[in-house]
């Protein structure tokens, strides 16, 4: 909302600058965003005062309101509301039905209008410095009065009306076409006017077409009811729109001041439109209005909670400005809600007040005292720590990704959709990580990173029938280019799978889990250079080439290497305690096995430590090679064995023996032997 | 053999060895030199050896002279060798430079995102001081997000909040306030905790991404108070910034807080928003069954992105999510 600033004069006499009044109501939690100076040829000096009025203070939204928060912080009266009574010249003969959501209605007819006059001079600056487009002087008058009061008017053309007037529930699907010239269907939780043979107005939103006031206009009738907010929150937003009238209503209107509403709007109607007066129909449920709130302040309480000594007499005087009518003893106050505050409620709401009157800045700082907390550190911080540590860069890339990408990456078989995506591209959100790093990796590619090392660590999204989606945090990388040393003492090499297989095993190194690599591949991966990464049976990880076919498609020819592990399937370490080495000296042998080019490494090396003894401390293979000097199916598997026993020293004729032993089961079982 | 020849040849042997020694001009021909005197088959172990034909009365004054010509022989080998290597030494000295403005031989590190490092960065703070890191899940049902927070169905409130719905069931968590209850839920109270994590807002310009972090707090103690609230945010202010920061604390509202306050910092001469607070509303305590007459509870929550922007003199959000290495290498 904005307003110009000498406005506020016609309430209060305030004798400060627009800045401060601006610094006040922001300390007073009325957001100013800001001001800017203005000349006007009838108040003079003024400014324009951009306010941005936080949900709870529906007292706030009219300028009356601001002038009764300024009157309380700087301890000023407050003017009362003036009005010069337009006496009636006709007897009001349209009846009013009102509801339990709708407890009061006040209603006017104005006859005989002179639309051709044009709205007062200092109605429509006021109403410009509102940023309110002028319409017709009716209409004008009416935006004047909300403005000023925070009441919601509506001006029917009489003429139109058909018989007395019902506020009721819409019958479901009731349509109804609106003053902007939109059709709503409405549903039976909102409310309607409607005269004796159609709905003419959403009630406390918007007035119907069909009975609006036009140029033609010669008669109206005036409307200043009360709505609960209740009857009104969220019924304009879901047609998708709100009105000035439907966010003061759903805010909460001031219940005692609809037919001082009429009044003032009567008054400048007749200086402006002139015309012949109704009596002023009021209809009322009086039990249906809202209750005043009697709350209760424990001023030792409040205390306590702000940190404060604020005294009995201060609390009072503070509470008596924001028209609480404090009563009681001198540690306990008994208070009424105002009818204009819906935001007071409970004992804290009060506390709330005391705390804005003191002004939170003169409210005492403490800091908090220090609490000891044992804390270890997180599974994401680990792997971070040891990802950075091998050169890769961290990535966070948006939970959402287009259809395409989810088709091609995603491991979920139902998709999560966003209902209302910001935008087609970012519409699912991910199944996997990848998606994202491929991205930033093109992105990247493009200004020139020819080598790259990238990760992320998220969360990614499985469909769940009608419960929340599931979620799993993962850690996912890229590898592109060149690896190893990159110095002008050596050559780098291209990165191939088992930089990606070493970053893995680096991680896992962290954590509690034994791992193994089956050659499963992924659509997405390369099927002959990609692998599952298991732990006993179920799968935690990928890793591997990016398909070929996805690579023609970004236009990339050389290799892309991705992993990801699934965090929640690892779990930290134990502390780590001292284990004993040996004293006696160990034995090494360097066996080459020549076998089949399909025997996996991993196959004689299970064999090998299977046959090696209690006492074969490491295996390590060393060498893989194939060509000349070995038959053409066939290769050559190098593996460096070590013995050690914590109990004596090794002779070698023991590990003749042992060495004989796998000799003897690499040939029976794999078909291999020695290389000399 | 008698005493006397053995005494010619001794003297033979220690002039000899001693022209050996001195002529030897490298370590190799040195030990060569020295072995072929006192290796095991040496000339002065074969004389040794040779004791054993010289009368008993001889043999002890024999065995004097040679292990002095043992000594002699040592002591000149040690003499030499020490010259030779000092020699050496003087060579790789003298020959040996390189240029040590050559570029170094190391692995190069990665980096952390700068939202990390700033979450990190935050979470250091309180885990200092007692508090524990708690998350939840990014989707959520509309209790957690809006109702167990105070905000009812179709309250005004929620307009501060622009939703992503799923599209089967539930939203995009709009805060991280959803874990406050979940571990309110799961404990019981004191509680000193943060939770930093995405949210999701249906929102994309200039300065809004429809993805942030968040990183909020939460403590639930017995005289938990605004007071302290304030002085806990002014003490992680100035950790975070490492200097004064001048604070403002204005009303502001959350329906989850009661009091609400907004926290301003002045920023180059002016006041800027960055974190809201308040005192926990007493309906969101009564939800998660928090006794309200024994505890009282604050909280507070933050931008990450914004937080960083302001320490790292970061110019534009959208800098976060394009990941650019030129700006990520920098963190």
């Amino acid at each position: 909302m904005q307003f110009s600033r000498n406005w506020l004069k016609d309430f209060i006499d305030l004798n400060i600058s627009t800045e401060e009044i601006c610094s006040q109501l922001t300390m007073a939690g009325v957001e100013v965003d800001g001001y800017e100076s203005f000349n006007s040829k009838i108040t003079g000096k003024d400014s324009i005062i951009k306010l941005d009025i936080t949900p709870n203070r529906g007292d706030c939204f009219c300028v009356y309101g601001i002038a009764r928060e300024l009157a309380v912080i700087n301890n000023l009266k407050l003017k009362r509301l003036a009005y010069k009574p337009i006496r009636s010249s006709f007897e009001e003969d349209i009846r009013i039905k009102v509801c339990k959501e709708a407890p009061i209605y006040v209603g006017r007819s104005i006859k005989n209008i002179n639309l051709k006059t044009k709205t007062l001079p200092l109605v429509s600056e006021r109403l410009a410095l509102s940023d309110q487009k002028l319409i017709d002087p009716v209409v004008d008058i009416t935006n004047y009065i909300l403005l000023e009061l925070g009441q919601p008017l509506h001006a029917f053309d009489r003429d139109k009306l058909e018989g007395n007037i019902n506020v009721r529930k819409a019958k479901e699907g009731e349509n109804l076409v609106l003053l902007d010239d939109q059709e709503i269907n409405l549903s039976s939780n909102c409310l309607v006017i409607s005269d004796e043979k159609k709905s003419i107005a959403f009630a406390g939103i918007m007035g119907g077409k069909n009975t609006c006031v036009s140029p033609n206009t010669k008669s109206i009738f005036l409307e200043s009811a009360f709505f609960k907010p209740s009857v009104i929150r969220g019924r304009a937003r879901r047609f998708g729109f709100q009105t000035d009238a439907s966010i003061r209503f759903e805010r909460g209107v001031d219940y005692k001041i609809q037919a001082l509403a009429i009044e003032k709007a009567s008054e400048i109607l007749c200086e402006t439109v002139g015309g012949e007066f109704g009596t002023i129909q009021d209809s009322k449920l009086t039990k249906e209005l809202p209750k005043e709130k009697k709350i209760s302040l424990d001023l030792d309480r409040a205390n306590k909670i702000l940190g404060t000594n604020i005294a009995s007499l201060k609390a009072k005087k503070y509470l008596k400005g924001l028209g609480m009518n404090p009563k009681g003893s001198s540690r306990k106050l008994d208070l009424t809600s105002p009818s204009w505050r819906y935001d007071i409620e409970i004992e804290e709401d009060l506390i709330e007040e005391l705390a804005r009157m003191e002004g939170y800045d003169s409210l005492p700082t403490i800091s908090l005292e220090p609490k000891l907390k044992i804390q270890s550190e997180s599974k994401e911080k680990i792997i971070s720590t040891s990802l950075v540590s091998q050169g890769f860069s961290e990535v966070i890339n948006y939970s959402f990704i287009s259809e395409d990408d989810e088709m091609v990456f995603g491991e979920s078989k139902k998709m999560v959709e966003v209902e209302n995506p910001i935008s087609l591209n970012m519409r699912f959100m991910r199944s996997s990580l990848f998606p994202g790093l491929i991205n930033t990796f093109i992105h990247n590619l493009n200004n020139g990173l020819e080598s790259q090392k990238l990760f992320e660590i998220g969360s990614v999204f499985s469909h769940k029938k009608s419960k929340k989606p599931s979620e799993r945090t993962r850690v996912s990388g890229l590898i592109y280019g060149d690896v190893g040393p990159n110095h002008w003492l050596d050559k780098p090499r291209k990165v191939n799978f088992y930089d990606a297989k070493g970053v893995i095993e680096k991680i896992i190194y962290n954590f509690n889990v034994a791992i193994n690599f089956e050659p499963k591949s992924s659509d997405f991966l390369h099927p002959g250079i990609s692998s599952t990464v298991y732990v006993g049976s179920k799968e935690i990880g990928h890793l591997g080439a990016l398909s070929p076919n996805i690579l023609g498609k970004i236009g990339l020819k050389e290799d892309v290497f991705l992993f990801s592990l699934d965090i929640d399937a690892l779990k930290i370490k134990q502390l780590q305690k001292f284990t004993k080495f040996s004293k006696f000296p160990s034995v090494q042998r360097d066996l080459s096995f020549v076998v089949g080019k399909d025997i996996t490494g991993h196959e004689l090396s299970i064999l090998i430590k299977d046959k090696g003894g209690k006492d074969l401390i490491n295996l390590d293979l060393f060498d893989v090679y194939e060509g000349k000097g070995i038959e053409d199916n066939k290769k050559s598997i190098a593996i460096s064995l070590t013995w050690q026993s914590s109990k004596e020293t090794l002779l070698d004729s023991d590990i003749d023996k042992v060495v004989e032993k796998i000799v003897n089961s690499v040939k029976k079982e794999l078909d291999g032997y020695l290389r000399n | 053999m008698d005493i006397k020849s053995l005494k010619q040849e001794i003297s033979k042997l220690k002039s000899e060895s001693s022209g050996l020694v001195d002529s030897s001009n490298d370590q190799d021909s040195l030990d060569k030199t020295y072995k072929s005197y006192l290796g095991k088959s040496g000339e002065v172990n074969l004389l040794l050896k040779s004791l054993g034909s010289l009368p008993q009365d001889k043999r002890k004054e024999a065995g004097m002279l040679l292990n002095q010509l043992k000594s002699d022989i040592h002591n000149a080998y040690r003499n030499k060798t020490s010259i030779l290597s000092q020699a050496e030494n003087e060579l790789r000295l003298g020959n040996q430079k390189i240029d040590v403005s050559l570029p170094s031989v190391s692995t190069e590190d990665g980096s952390v995102h700068p939202v990390t490092k700033t979450i990190n960065e935050i979470s250091d703070f309180f885990e200092s001081i007692g508090f524990g890191i708690e998350s939840g899940p990014e989707t959520e049902t509309d209790y957690y997000n809006f109702e167990a927070l105070n905000v009812p169905e179709d309250h005004p409130a929620k307009d501060m909040h622009d939703t992503f719905y799923l599209k089967d069931f539930g939203l995009l968590r709009t805060h991280t306030s959803p874990v406050q209850i979940r571990t309110m839920e799961n404990k019981k109270p004191p509680h000193r905790i943060i939770c930093p994590g995405k949210v999701f807002r249906k929102d994309s310009d200039l300065t809004h991404t429809p993805m942030f972090h968040q990183i909020e707090g939460l403590v639930v103690e017995e005289g938990a108070s605004f007071s302290q609230l304030k002085g806990l945010l002014n003490d992680f202010l100035e950790d975070f910034f490492g200097r004064e920061v001048e604070l403002r604390f204005r009303p502001s509202y959350f329906p989850f807080t009661e009091p609400s306050a907004e926290a301003d910092i002045k920023w180059d001469k002016s006041w800027l928003e960055v974190l809201g607070c308040g005192m926990v509303h007493p309906n969101v305590l009564k939800m998660v069954e928090v006794d309200t007459k024994k505890y009282s509870g604050f909280a507070f929550g933050l931008g990450v992105e914004r937080m960083a922007m302001l320490k790292y003199d970061i110019p534009d959000l959208r800098l976060f999510f394009e990941n650019d290495y030129r700006f990520l290498k920098q963190f």
